[in-house]
């Protein structure tokens, strides 16, 4: 039995039949920013500025094959790592600062369904709660196979 | 049957009253609805049944329809997937049924505020005006504006099912009107009538509401446009902070003295 931390576990998911009946050509980045790391955007910076956000863990991006058309489009980006990024008490104030300073239209948190990740949803959900300003909160919770297992707005 | 998906459900069960039966046993309940124009597949659509239950429904529909024919059934277009479990609303959603649970404390004080009437008594007269002026400022003009003046607007006022809901406001403002008329004539009869009848139209609206068409629409809006219609109820509430706290405190004293003088009475 693994008894170690979920969010480290060994899955191999090699043999699983992938569909490969995507349309022909490139599929277009839905990025409209940079930088996107927590740490290195400035919560003012003028994409945020009555946007709809999505902060991102780090790992959903590659789990999930439709991130770009069905989740980043539309959206300003950030994303963190709530186990390894150091220094998250600054990642508390920044999204506070979208809500009040930024004025963002709507906050959605995308994270993996492993424990660790759910960090992230707690520092959003308290910064959400302390700011000065009201704006609704969504998150998502994606499966290590790019699942979505749960949608709903707080 | 294609046909039949694009015309409105009254119609349909006029012409088939069995059909009005297979809805009731879905718990779907146009029979009992005082409009009746939404289309066939907007019901089917909207009430967002599993693809099985809804492929039992139009099948037997069909059979009614088209007896004797084995009729193929085709699968209503629908953007997002059945839901289970309970109802989960986004915040904007959720704010209108707060206020609904706000209207239902009053709807359900109707009745006993009914009991021994007399329109003719001034304290009758008064309390009676207190019902109408919650009635017209909480459930109308904050409540239902940002219904029509906002959320129905997103989606368009052509559609069936938002025209159905403005119908039953404008049904329900006419009840309340002829409850002042018969206040001002001294006529307790009619204030009965019409203020049973806008409790009973009210209720089952919300129902519709809160059931039915929130959930559907919470699922066709895009995550910009929950952000927008949360940005505007906020600012009318701003609007009508005053009159909000105002009619709630209403409400609660309203609560008071019945159950006070329910008490009373069983003392
Ligand atoms: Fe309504
Ligand atoms: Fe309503």
């Amino acid at each position: 039995m693994f008894s170690g931390c979920p969010g480290s576990k060994t899955a191999d998911f090699r043999t699983k039949e992938v569909q490969d009946d995507a349309p022909a050509g490139k599929v277009q980045s839905q990025l409209r920013q940079w930088p996107v790391q927590l740490h290195l955007v400035s919560p003012v910076a003028p994409y945020y500025e009555g946007a709809d956000v999505l902060l991102t863990a780090d790992c959903v991006a590659y789990a999930l094959g439709s991130y770009h058309t069905d989740y980043l489009k539309g959206k300003s980006l950030a994303i963190a790592c709530p186990k390894l990024d150091s220094g998250q008490e600054i990642y508390y104030e920044k999204i506070k600062s979208w809500i009040e300073d930024a004025k963002i239209n709507t906050l959605t948190i995308m994270i993996m369904q492993v424990p660790c990740c759910s960090g992230l949803l707690k520092v959003a959900q308290k910064a959400a709660n302390d700011a000065s300003r009201k704006v609704p909160v969504k998150y998502t919770v994606v499966g290590i196979q790019g699942e979505i297992l749960q949608e709903e707005w707080l | 049957m294609e046909q039949y998906l694009n015309r409105g459900i009254k119609e349909i069960i006029g012409e088939f009253p069995e059909t009005g039966r297979i809805l009731d046993e879905f718990n779907i309940g146009c029979t009992a609805c005082s409009v009746g124009t939404c289309l066939l597949k907007d019901i089917v659509e909207v009430h967002n049944l599993p693809y099985e239950e809804e492929h039992a429904l139009m099948l037997r529909i069909g059979r009614v329809i088209y007896p004797g024919v084995e009729v193929e059934v085709p699968r209503i277009e629908r953007k997002t997937q059945p839901a289970s479990g309970a109802i989960k609303y986004s915040p904007p959603m959720k704010t209108l049924v707060d206020e609904h649970n706000v209207i239902k404390r009053l709807l359900a004080l109707i009745p006993r505020l009914l009991e021994g009437l007399a329109v003719t008594r001034e304290d009758d007269r008064q309390l009676v005006l207190g019902a109408v002026d919650f009635i017209r400022s909480y459930a109308d003009r904050f409540h239902h504006a940002k219904e029509e003046d906002i959320l129905f607007r997103e989606f368009g006022e052509d559609l069936e099912i938002v025209k159905s809901m403005h119908e039953e406001h404008r049904i329900g403002r006419g009840h309340v009107k002829a409850v002042i008329e018969a206040v001002e004539s001294g006529d307790t009869a009619a204030v009965k009538e019409h203020l049973t009848a806008y409790g009973e139209l009210l209720t089952g609206h919300i129902r519709k509401e809160d059931e039915i068409l929130y959930p559907w629409m919470d699922r066709n809006l895009s995550t910009a446009q929950v952000g927008e219609l949360f940005r505007k109820f906020a600012e009318t509430d701003e609007r009508f902070r005053e009159t909000a706290s105002r009619q709630t405190e209403f409400i609660r004293s309203l609560e008071k003295q019945f159950t006070c003088e329910e008490v009373t009475n069983h003392v």
